[in-house]
């Protein structure tokens, strides 16, 4: 298990980015936190499999039509193995 | 809205080999249509829940079907069961196909609209019955109906008798031919007729039928065109 804060900037639609990040966060089994946000970046914390996690920030990294992701920030607060 | 028939043709047997996937739409629903190499046939929305890759240009690997862009595996329940990329990891369950009930019937492959479809409710059994052909047009249902009833079967010079097996499902009888036709809606004006015959029809006649029936049911396009 990991816990990783991303943060995703670029030209997002907030509500759009949100409802794919949750989407994909229930389809991979992660558990996921929102924070802040805005119309150039968004903060969210998910927790899971490592390998899982990974996945989670390929599909946001691309994320949905109308939102594109510019450069995704990755911090580990808790690394594999220790939650 | 119109309702749906609870089960839909999708594709004749022995069209889908064991160990081979199709594409098939119903009411603009797509769909893959693969069986496993025991030769179950399986129906799922097709579409990998990964990247979204149609999983009917997928490949088979034994009661897997496999994802041609990145080899995610789903069992037969449509389960991920392998990631090749992280094979170590157990798989959750909730990276799974979405899946609809199917069932083989009059040498047909039908398909639920749900994935718990009553097989009560698929057509009455018909014993030897053989394959004559598919056909596609862009034709609504009520013109298919009314020009099924207007062409004589191969043979026969009058109108066959017509019997209404289910909505989707019609019995066209002439001399000793009978042919069952089950109408695949896959959209607004797009049919496809799956025909079978029975033993000892002549099969090479009817397909030719099936040829001419196919102009027929397009006739108005082909004018145009």
């Amino acid at each position: 298990m990991a816990e990783v804060a991303f943060v995703f900037s670029g030209a997002l639609v907030q509500a759009s980015f949100r409802q794919f990040a949750q989407h994909r966060a229930n389809r991979l089994s992660l558990g996921i936190d929102f924070g802040a946000a805005s119309d150039r970046f968004f903060d969210v914390t998910v927790t899971g499999d490592e390998a899982l996690v990974d996945m989670f920030e390929m599909a946001c990294s691309l994320g949905p039509y109308d939102c594109i992701i510019q450069d995704v920030t990755r911090r580990d607060i808790a690394p594999a193995g220790n939650i | 809205m119109t309702p749906q028939p609870i089960w839909s043709p999708v594709a004749l047997s022995n069209m889908v080999d064991p160990s081979t996937s199709t594409g098939a739409v119903v009411n603009g629903a797509e769909l893959v249509v693969w069986r496993d190499s025991s030769g179950k046939a399986h129906v799922w929305e097709d579409r990998c829940p990964h990247r979204g890759m149609r999983m009917s240009f997928g490949f088979v690997r034994g009661d897997h079907l496999a994802c041609l862009y990145h080899g995610w595996q789903y069992d037969t329940a449509g389960q991920c069961r392998h990631i090749p990329a992280h094979p170590q990891l157990d798989v959750p369950q909730t990276i799974r196909m979405q899946t609809f009930a199917s069932a083989e019937r009059n040498g047909i492959i039908w398909a639920g609209s749900t994935t718990e479809a009553d097989p009560a409710l698929l057509p009455a059994e018909i014993a030897g019955l053989v394959p004559v052909r598919s056909l596609y047009a862009d034709c609504t249902m009520e013109k298919a109906l009314a020009i099924l009833a207007a062409t004589p079967l191969p043979g026969v010079s009058d109108a066959p008798k017509i019997e209404t097996i289910s909505e989707n499902y019609i019995s066209l009888t002439a001399g000793a031919t009978r042919l069952l036709v089950a109408i695949q809606s896959m959209g607004d004006a797009k049919l496809a007729l799956h025909l079978m015959a029975n033993e000892g029809a002549p099969i090479a006649a009817l397909a030719r039928y099936a040829q001419a029936l196919r102009l027929a049911l397009e006739t108005p396009l082909a004018e145009v065109a």
